[in-house]
């Protein structure tokens, strides 16, 4: 057992390394949001297939830390899924 | 003035005619209350997601309407009343998206997969 624990530790050490102030750009962990970039699709209630993307397989909206929308996005996005909802498309 | 989005679904049974009588009749109504009719669309039977009054499928007809708020209170008290009807929905918008098509795409693509099949 106490080999396993010191195990850990230094598993735990590494990763801390990693995240060190003086790591380039592209270890970056958060995403950017991906429709709010240039050039991404329009949200509306009558887009299935992108509203298709951020629903479940329940039917249930994704959460925003899974699918790394932004806070805005994710306001018109749950709007419009509800929408679409109504109308029996999704 | 404002511009709207309506929809409203027909039961699965309605005939073409019949159809085309209902989004007379519809936007009709809107003319009477000093609306105006942008553009229709016919977005043709599809499947709805889950049943509605023993219903699988429906028609879709999509408005595009400019007037003012009254033309909409108007349509959704007819609306309600209305036996061929399953829901409507109308949605305030700021622009039309006129030029995007999103269901006569999907139709060709479900076309195509049903010839593969």
């Amino acid at each position: 057992m106490p080999k396993r624990q010191s195990g850990n530790k230094k598993g735990k050490q590494s990763n801390f390394a990693k995240l060190s102030i003086f790591q380039p750009n592209k270890y970056k962990f958060k995403k950017t949001c991906p429709l709010s970039a240039k050039g991404a699709p329009v949200v509306d209630y009558k887009n299935i297939k992108l509203l298709k993307k951020y629903v479940s397989e329940n039917g249930k909206i994704l959460p925003s830390r899974i699918t790394n929308v932004s806070q805005k996005k994710q306001r018109e996005l749950s709007l419009s899924i509800k929408r679409a909802r109504n109308l029996a498309l999704i | 003035m404002n511009l709207y989005e309506h929809t409203i679904i027909a039961r699965q049974d309605t005939s073409p005619g019949e159809l085309k009588q209902l989004t007379e009749k519809y936007s009709k109504i809107v003319e009477k209350y000093e609306g105006e009719v942008v553009k229709t669309e016919n977005w043709g039977l599809l499947n709805l997601s889950y049943i509605i009054k023993k219903n699988r499928k429906g028609s879709y007809i999509h408005f595009k309407i400019k007037g003012k708020g009254k033309v909409i209170d108007e349509l959704e008290k007819s609306e309600s009343i209305d036996k061929k009807l399953l829901r409507y929905l109308t949605v305030r918008v700021k622009k039309f998206d006129l030029d995007i098509d999103y269901f006569g795409k999907k139709l060709e693509n479900e076309k195509k997969e049903s010839f593969k099949n």
